[in-house]
């Protein structure tokens, strides 16, 4: 089968090409303004090695032993799985240190433990009030804790409930570990990783592709112009170029995936937020003109989001591989949990043979980019960057409160038609920040029931 | 929401298979909703819809799933091609490419469909008559070497849009009706609520080419 071919080859060009390629035409590069003295940057340290890697980053796609080019299906098959059971490792961890967490509560340090899962009990106090109101007290909070390196605990829950657009990207950039929370090596890092990150640029993107990258290329020049098209932000010329370099980046970067459909939706929001930096206070983004902004500040939005992007959706990244296993995963576990917390709902939708695959996917896929209005992904987004690394696994719970959400409508749909059809458009177009807040907190209560009972998504799951 | 259709006589489900961007998602908004988006998100997974329409006085409810082009989905979309009696394999009548893997999605379907699944070849964009890369005579006689039948259409204009799957689902139906001459029915012919997968004999006049083979 040529599929398979395909496959082996994806794996063999990628390895095979991207370490050790000849060194690409440096008098391009834009923004290396001159680097700070004695510190060793990623440059020089790639360009002296054949070896494309940073090592900080994403190495978890970094699959060993292939270096002999003739894969095989069995061999590429493997490699997946060892991603994949990294991912399994690292999820059970977080898993047995929740369930420690649990028993250490009930020794004296309750405070301590309870901040390790961002807005626990608290969280729920805070629901109450509406947001709005208190939005300059929160930035006060905000500012106040911003100022020093603050405790990521501490950053975790304040941001839970969402963040003021205001000091929006700062946060976010800390959350997502790509700001160190240490205030001394902040500006250091953020400059490196910048000049890092335009070094790929001229490196990989502006040189000649062999057949595997032009595919890669060739797909997302084919999905951004079509990206958000309701958005007018996103039709711009600058803002597409912004985003081709920015996925094609992080494709070559993380072989074991390559770019899927959707991943663009992705980046969405980070652009968004690392734009509305530069923007003054309720201008709208969507309209925003991007030329207007400096190349500096242009450079500076688009090596930020690349650098999010990568530790975003570094938990996630067996979501993406071959064959998607994660995401098939997370839809056994999602209909496991249905079935427990709504068995009406659950029954109503098997006796119409809707399957879970058939509407969960794309939520799973794109972390509900689709579902929702662009501005109300941002603020789920900031509780999801709060949950830190166990984001995965709440997002397991958000899938779980918007369907049930849905119920009553769902349930007077009376055929597998009306029920895809509803499930494939649900009506969110006027949801606000409001529902998002109703949503994790509806989120959050799933999880805490079920914290105590990890297994439950376990027992049908496939998870043998 | 829930139409007033769920009456019928017959319940096809057929799939929209082809690369990535030409125009999938757009023929079935056409056929469907009679929409066109020229920017229109591109499809993750697998998406859903249905329209109903008349042959020989029968109401034909054709249940269209549109998958993804990437070949990351294959594992996923490969798996809605259970069950489908129809295939509508698209290619961009501008773009050669699409029209040199259309080899490849047949060998897909081979793989993963049932092997009397009726597939039409559609050359969809044929509104960029200046642009085109894939002449019709070419297509035609392709399809006709692989016992495929074979349109051009416009989802942005409209042209043979409404045609094909009208051809499709004929074609269909007349399997299947003849099935039901030949062999009266029992408990596998299709009824309305049954979304089981219906066994279609293959085409009487094709050539042999696509010949039923072990399994």
């Amino acid at each position: 089968m040529e599929g398979e071919q395909d496959k082996a080859s994806f794996w063999k060009k990628n390895t095979k090409t991207v370490p050790g390629r000849p060194s690409p035409k440096r008098d391009v590069k834009s923004i290396a303004k001159g680097k700070p003295a004695g510190a060793t940057s990623f440059q020089d340290f790639q360009a002296s090695v054949s070896d494309a890697w940073d090592m900080d980053d994403d190495d978890i796609c970094v699959i060993s032993g292939l270096e002999n080019a003739k894969i095989s299906k069995k061999v590429s098959q493997s490699a997946a799985l060892n991603v994949l059971n990294t991912h399994r490792n690292t999820t059970t961890e977080e898993n047995t240190c929740s369930d420690t967490s649990r028993k250490a509560q009930v020794i004296q340090e309750v405070e301590q433990v309870r901040s390790r899962i961002p807005g626990r009990p608290q969280q729920l106090l805070n629901l109450n009030p509406p947001q709005e109101e208190d939005t300059q007290i929160k930035l006060g909070r905000f500012e106040e804790l911003l100022v020093n390196s603050p405790t990521l605990q501490d950053l975790c829950k304040l941001s839970w409930s969402g963040i003021p657009v205001k000091v929006r990207a700062i946060t976010w950039r800390l959350l997502s570990g790509y700001l160190p929370i240490n205030l001394e090596r902040r500006n250091g890092v953020l400059e490196r990783k910048r000049q890092d990150y335009w070094t790929f640029v001229d490196k990989y993107y502006y040189t000649d592709h062999d057949e595997t990258n032009r595919d890669i290329q060739h797909q997302i020049n084919i999905d951004v112009p079509r990206m958000n098209p309701s958005i007018p932000l996103f039709q711009q010329k600058t803002v597409q170029i912004m985003f081709e370099r920015i996925l094609f980046i992080w494709s070559i970067r993380h072989p074991a995936s390559g770019y899927v459909q959707g991943i663009n939706d992705l980046v969405t929001p980070f652009y968004v937020v690392f734009l509305q930096e530069y923007l003054s206070d309720n201008q709208p983004f969507e309209t925003f003109q991007v030329d207007a902004l400096d190349k500096g500040k242009l450079n500076i939005i688009e090596a930020d989001s690349f650098w999010c992007l990568t530790k975003f959706l570094d938990s996630i990244q067996d979501n993406y591989v071959f064959a998607q296993i994660g995401i098939q995963k997370k839809v056994l576990q999602l209909e496991e949990l249905i079935k427990r917390v709504d068995e009406t709902l659950h029954r109503h939708l098997k006796q119409h043979n809707v399957s879970y695959l058939q509407f969960s996917f794309r939520w799973l896929n794109n972390l509900l980019t689709r579902e929702l209005p662009l501005r109300c992904t941002i603020r789920l987004w900031d509780t999801y960057l709060a949950e830190n690394d166990c984001f995965a696994t709440f997002q397991l719970y958000v899938c779980a409160a918007f369907l049930l959400f849905w119920k009553e409508d769902l349930m007077r749909e009376r055929d597998f038609q009306g029920l895809l059809m509803l499930l494939q458009n649900l009506p969110t177009q006027h949801w606000s920040s409001s529902q998002i807040s109703l949503l994790v907190a509806e989120a959050y209560k799933l999880k805490v029931m079920f914290a105590d009972s990890p297994n439950h998504l376990l027992s049908n799951a496939g998870d043998s | 929401m829930g139409t007033k259709d769920d009456e019928y006589d017959y319940l096809f489900k057929v799939v929209l298979i082809g690369d990535s961007g030409v125009g999938k998602s757009n023929l079935l908004s056409r056929f469907t909703r009679n929409e066109f988006n020229l920017e229109s998100k591109s499809t993750i997974g697998v998406e859903f819809a249905t329209r109903s329409i008349q042959v020989d006085g029968k109401t034909i409810k054709a249940q269209i799933w549109d998958t993804a082009g990437q070949e990351r989905y294959r594992a996923i979309t490969a798996a809605y091609y259970r069950g489908a009696v129809g295939a509508l394999l698209v290619y961009d009548i501008a773009k050669h490419l699409t029209y040199e893997n259309v080899e490849r999605w047949l060998r897909e379907l081979r793989d993963h469909a049932d092997q009397n699944i009726v597939i039409m070849l559609v050359g969809n964009k044929s509104d960029l008559r200046h642009l085109r890369a894939v002449l019709t005579e070419e297509a035609k006689a392709f399809a006709e070497r692989n016992g495929l039948s074979f349109i051009e259409t416009s989802a942005l204009d409209s042209t043979n849009v409404d045609t094909a799957f009208q051809n499709i689902l004929t074609e269909i139906y007349r399997i299947v009706s003849q099935k039901q001459i030949r062999d009266p029915p029992e408990g596998d012919v299709i009824r309305p609520q049954n979304v089981e997968p219906i066994d279609v004999k293959p085409t009487v006049n094709s050539d042999g080419v696509r010949k039923q083979c072990c399994q």
